[in-house]
């Protein structure tokens, strides 16, 4: 054999070794976690329960309930994302914009910090004590509870909107700057300008980039955890329970591992389906 | 005409300044809480108040400086080695088509795997090696998805140096080995230290691996920061200081790495 073919193996095995060993192995103890009545307090007596803690979930109204809630977390978040971030990628496009170059590297800035500074910093500007927000409305006779039973869930999403917007508005500009021109050309001699030219040119030659922006974000957005631990750790009620939220509650509040195992396998084949699709827009748009 | 254009650009300009004022006002505000006294921090309506250097003083004499360090720590050591076993990988893939799609595939779904998922066997597997609270549990978690990142953005890197430039290396002496790390691994510099840089700053910002596998003695920044504000009480002023100091180095190097993350997170679909 040619040194040249062990070579692309040997490049690649510590990678797979390391992976393995960090992935791999956990993913497979996980399925057999959650086949076992495993809970941390009492992790020698683990029974083998079959599919029990799956089929435990079917009849489990807060892991339905928190499935609800992340779906619509997700929908109203990365739906928002999507509008505004590609309101704002047409303006930054535009060449005539002033200072163009200024504005998208501030606008792309909430993206990079902590999530968990972003939740405490919302969490401090919402307070309807300590926060400006509610006391500037206040003072305009607005009152409005952030964080209570009826508006939480979007408050946290509207503060996933603040932070995310900018990775919709990264990847929107830079399809929007990818685009061929002659399309452009054609439809400006034809007469077509402003809207038209978004409506019937644009979009269309948008579509694989949007598609890959949203699949990514959904697939982002789906682990959200960070907001709900910083502001309302769920509640009121269980109005804000996220999956991932749960699964850490169920795992390490109670203790009851085997289940937020099953649960976390869950999400895996959820996930699973949307790498997929995120795969095949991407190839198919490079192609 | 003319009057129309500076219409709409001033509407543009107009939109544009909205946009970066929702953005930058929690960045004033909290580095302004983060010199306000806990009496000022009451009455948020009121401008005038005496500035104050406490808040900064009490947290940099707690526990966040042990905690900055850790951080820093940890990030480096995960981006090292994410570096040292991604690059060869990344390269073998892109140069190689080792595998082919479904290699591919894996590494970008390695990346998207969601944390709950990985959480309850990595804590059961570190608390089986006795490496709970420790900061190697915390480099491991942080592994799993700053790995397959790093080598799905070189991947990408990889993919755009043309194969001439090795041949000629080789048809000049090299093995296939040399050309790689004396040649090709030099034009990619950008794409290293983006790659560095973000997964610096992924690792950085991590809080849910960090919260369940750190202690007492091994808590990173992240972590820190989110103890401040419990149900046993409230520190604002520290809290903000300390939000500041974990955005703030942040907010500056996303200046560097802005211009390649596109090209990144296309990685190795774009082409192939």
């Amino acid at each position: 054999m040619q040194p040249l073919l062990h070579l692309k193996y040997r490049l690649l095995a510590p990678l797979v070794l390391v992976l393995g060993a960090v992935i791999g192995y956990p993913l497979a103890f996980s399925l057999w976690v959650s086949l076992h009545n495993y809970t941390l307090t009492a992790i020698g007596q683990a029974k083998l329960v079959g599919a029990a803690n799956y089929l435990g979930l079917l009849a489990n109204p807060s892991y339905w309930r928190a499935i609800g809630n992340t779906v619509t977390f997700v929908l109203v978040a990365v739906g928002l994302e999507l509008i505004l971030g590609f309101g704002l990628a047409l303006l930054l496009h535009h060449r005539a914009t002033p200072l163009r170059h200024l504005f998208r590297s501030l606008l792309l800035t909430p993206m990079f910090i902590t999530p968990i500074a972003v939740g405490l910093m919302f969490r401090f500007l919402l307070n309807s004590q300590l926060g400006i927000i509610p006391q500037a409305l206040k003072a305009l006779g607005i009152h409005v509870d952030w964080f209570g039973s009826r508006l939480a869930l979007f408050s946290l999403a509207l503060i996933d909107v603040w932070q995310w917007t900018p990775f919709m508005l990264l990847l929107l500009l830079a399809g929007l700057e990818a685009l061929p021109t002659e399309p452009f050309e054609a439809a400006r001699v034809d007469g077509a300008s402003g809207w038209n030219m978004v409506r019937y040119v644009t979009l269309p030659l948008m579509r694989p980039v949007i598609l890959a922006a949203v699949v990514i974000r959904m697939l982002d957005a789906f682990k959200v955890y960070e907001y709900v631990y910083a502001i309302t750790r769920g509640g009121p009620g269980e109005s804000t329970e996220t999956i991932q939220y749960h699964i850490y509650r169920v795992g390490f509040l109670y203790f009851r591992m085997g289940e937020a195992a099953a649960m976390a396998y869950t999400l895996i084949i959820v996930v699973l389906i949307l790498v997929i699709l995120l795969f095949y827009v991407l190839r198919r748009s490079a192609t | 005409m003319i009057s129309r254009r500076l219409a709409t650009q001033a509407i543009i300009l107009l939109i544009l300044c909205l946009a970066l004022a929702i953005v930058i006002f929690p960045y004033l505000w909290t580095l302004l809480a983060s010199f306000k006294t806990e009496a000022a921090l009451n009455r948020p309506l009121d401008w005038n108040f005496t500035p104050t250097l406490a808040n900064w003083q009490a947290m940099l004499h707690s526990e966040i400086p042990r905690q900055v360090l850790n951080s820093i720590i940890v990030g480096a050591v995960t981006v090292l080695l994410s570096l040292l076993l991604g690059a060869p990988a990344a390269y073998s893939f892109s140069r190689f088509r080792t595998g082919g799609d479904g290699a591919r595939f894996a590494v970008l779904l390695a990346q998207m795997l969601p944390p709950a998922a990985l959480i309850v066997p990595l804590f059961l597997l570190m608390y089986t090696l006795r490496l709970l609270d420790t900061l190697w549990a915390v480099v491991a978690s942080h592994l799993t998805f700053i790995l397959p990142l790093v080598t799905w953005f070189l991947i990408g890197f990889f993919d755009d140096v043309p194969p001439e430039l090795e041949e000629q290396a080789m048809v000049d002496g090299c093995t296939q080995w040399q050309a790689f790390y004396r040649v090709v691994l030099p034009t990619i510099r950008p794409g290293l230290g983006a790659a560095a840089l973000f997964g610096f700053v992924l690792s950085w910002n991590d809080l849910f691996y960090a919260l369940l596998l750190t202690g007492k003695h091994s808590r990173t920044l992240p972590v820190g920061i989110a103890g401040y504000w419990t149900f046993r009480g409230i520190e604002m002023g520290q809290m903000s200081a300390a939000i500041i100091l974990a955005i703030g180095p942040v907010i500056i190097a996303s200046f560097f790495v802005q211009r390649y993350l596109v090209r990144g997170l296309g990685g190795g679909a774009v082409k192939g």
